[in-house]
């Protein structure tokens, strides 16, 4: 029990560190800093969307393959409390996780070439696109994830 | 404005077959392997679950991926417009067959005789290929000349509704 559950908060830190990258990178993206200033904000707008490409599709990739992991043990232990308990939309909305996960996936090889260097301007608008609905997706599984494991979590 | 790079091409597309493929591999339980947790095996195929729950995500995504691979290397071999105009046709009639089959569904409960053809989906897809034909063959040609990077995101959103949508029945039990 003490592997998944470390396996889990490690799965939830990648999240996190991938919450954050693909945040910073939408807003940067779509409300960019246009002039210098110091405050807190301004700085968050200001910082240049490419340097987080590989890290966001890394830590895509790293945390998607430890939330698959962990599903192994979710399926035949949490999920089967959660039927019994007739808990039947946490369990949809694991199910939802699982799907908005998968397509998140899928989008990155899409990201990746928008993304390419040099950037074209000929996909300054599917960048935005993209990366805002790859940021859509991360904050829906976050989301997701915290309610699933509120349900039945860590020490359950 | 220069044509798209093969690579591009190729990662478009993986994108959009993919997310098409994973929601077909769903909705018709299409799995390359399945996964017994409890006991650790991993069988060919869809196979019933053994001693504990039998998982199938892994395997749809496989399917889906070999799917994705073939179809994207494929669509690096033919021009950019044709590519575009697959994706337009397959797009629409998609969109068709859902409105179609909709409208075909609230008929039937509506009506006041028996109407069973009303829910024949071959009818429906049948009438959904010739509206996409038509919406396909009345696209201007200027839009036509390069594949739109729009799909990337417009049709894995699309499958993640239907996707979605088969979910309902957890929310409302």
């Amino acid at each position: 029990m003490i592997f998944w559950t470390s396996l889990l908060i490690v799965h939830g830190l990648l999240a996190v560190a991938l919450l954050g990258a693909i945040t910073h990178q939408a807003v940067a993206l779509w409300w960019p800093a246009r002039v210098q200033s110091a405050s807190f904000v301004a700085r968050f707008r200001a910082v240049p969307g490419i340097s987080y490409v590989w890290a966001i599709i890394v830590l895509y990739v790293v945390t998607f393959i430890m939330g698959a992991w962990i599903y192994t043990q979710y399926r035949y232990t949490s999920r089967l409390a959660l039927e019994q308990l007739r808990f039947f939309k946490t369990v949809g909305a694991f199910e939802i996780k699982e799907h908005v996960a998968t397509i998140g996936l899928i989008l990155l090889p899409a990201y990746w070439a928008f993304w390419r260097r040099p950037l074209s301007a000929d996909y300054a608008d599917a960048r935005k696109q993209i990366t805002l609905f790859l940021a859509i997706l991360v904050w829906a599984n976050f989301l997701i994830g915290h309610i699933v494991n509120n349900a039945r979590g860590f020490g359950s | 404005m220069m044509a798209t790079s093969k690579a591009t091409i190729l990662a478009v597309t993986f994108t959009v077959s993919c997310a098409v493929l994973y929601a077909v591999c769903t909705e018709l339980n299409l799995p390359l392997v399945t996964y017994h947790p409890v006991i650790g095996e991993i069988d060919f195929l869809w196979k019933p679950e053994r001693r504990g729950p039998a998982m199938y995500w892994y395997g749809w995504m496989l399917t889906s991926l070999i799917g994705a691979t073939i179809i994207a290397s494929m669509a690096t071999l033919i021009p950019e417009n044709w590519l575009q105009r697959i994706i337009t046709f397959a797009a629409a009639a998609a969109v068709a067959y859902l409105i179609v089959y909709s409208l075909a569904l609230f008929v039937y409960e509506k009506a006041t005789v028996e109407l069973e053809w009303l829910k024949w989906r071959w009818l429906s897809a049948a009438v959904a290929f010739v509206l996409a034909a038509v919406v396909s063959l009345l696209m201007p040609i200027a839009w036509n000349e390069r594949v739109w990077p729009g799909w990337t995101w417009a049709v894995p959103a699309g499958a993640l509704a239907v996707l979605g949508y088969y979910l309902v029945p957890y929310f409302t039990r």
